[in-house]
């Protein structure tokens, strides 16, 4: 059957006929998920090596749990972003282990190394900014902010990934959002914001 | 004032998203290779484990009807096969016999083998035996 990553099946359809063996099936889902994966792996790691071994590691799951999937009971994408997550999470846990200098002393910054062109400077600086005070955030508020501001998900689409209630994923985006203002509040001048507040 | 704070802070945190969401992760050719060569690895390992298992060689538990048993006793389906071209045959050589028939039966008998009427005269006649007494 010929369709390509812009196909109009749902994740879950795609799913299915890869279980049953659909090699063209396994294509699109590899090209429309996994720069989701990574995405979100990368934000909350800081580190584009790793992350590309959690987008591996969650996929491989995919692949392992589609002939058991259970159609209607969860979004491929739900389930996928979960097990980033928790991969992710697992990940800055044993970082702790070794210190917090040395996982994320020179993780976060990009990979790119060459100076960005004059107009993307601003744009280049403010995310590694960003992205070394996402780092500093406890690991549930990353989580929750990352998939919120970054990825795009609705509350209840965080609340179903994190298996927490909508509440509780409104107050950790809150909390993530002061933490993160509070400890970029002394660089607004570096960032180009305002730097009078 | 609070609320105003809030405000100001809330559009500088998305200026900062906006600029790293411009900035996006884009897995590389060689990620997305060996998520692909998982996902191949892992259909083939299902394929290769619902492979059904090789036909044994023993006996089949197959139906064993009459005509089956029939077949076992008169040796299967080749005995059949001689049964039937044996009966072809004799019904051929019945209807057309080949001359050299003809010369085996003039040999034995002196004559044709085919019904001739004189032979039937040598026969006694039924009611000249009743005659007789």
């Amino acid at each position: 059957m010929p369709f390509d990553a812009d196909s109009e099946l749902t994740d879950e359809a795609l799913l299915a006929l890869y279980a049953s063996g659909n090699r063209a099936a396994a294509r699109t889902l590899t090209m429309r998920l996994t720069p989701r994966v990574l995405s979100v792996a990368a934000r909350m790691l800081g580190d584009r090596s790793e992350a590309e071994d959690v987008a591996q590691e969650a996929m491989l799951r995919l692949w392992k749990i589609a002939p058991e999937w259970r159609t209607g009971e969860a979004q491929v994408s739900t389930w996928l972003y979960r097990v980033a997550s928790n991969l992710c999470t697992d990940r800055l846990r044993r970082r702790r282990g070794v210190g917090l200098d040395d996982a994320f002393g020179d993780g976060v910054a990009p990979a790119d190394e060459q100076p960005p062109a004059e107009e993307r400077m601003q744009t280049a600086v403010r995310a590694t900014a960003l992205q070394e005070a996402l780092a500093e955030l406890p690991d549930r508020q990353r989580q929750a902010v990352v998939l919120r501001h970054l990825e795009g998900l609705s509350n209840p689409e965080i609340a179903a990934v994190m298996e927490i209630g909508v509440e509780a994923v409104e107050s950790l985006t809150a909390r993530g959002k002061r933490a993160l203002s509070a400890l970029l509040k002394g660089r607004r001048a570096e960032l180009g914001l305002s730097d009078d507040g | 004032m609070t609320a105003e704070f809030e405000k100001q802070n809330e559009l500088e945190l998305e200026a900062l998203f906006d600029a790293l969401r411009d900035e996006p992760e884009e897995p590389s050719s060689d990620l997305l290779a060996r998520v692909l060569a998982d996902a191949y690895e892992a259909q083939d390992a299902r394929a290769a484990k619902a492979m059904p298992e090789p036909v044994s060689s023993g006996p089949q538990p197959a139906r064993r009807g009459r005509i089956r048993g029939l077949l076992d006793m008169i040796g299967g389906w080749p005995a059949v096969a001689g049964l039937v071209t044996a009966t072809v045959a004799g019904v051929w050589i019945g209807y057309n016999p080949p001359a050299a028939l003809d010369d085996l039966t003039l040999s034995v008998m002196e004559s044709s083998y085919s019904y001739d009427a004189s032979l039937g005269s040598m026969l006694p006649v039924y009611s000249e035996l009743l005659a007789e007494g």
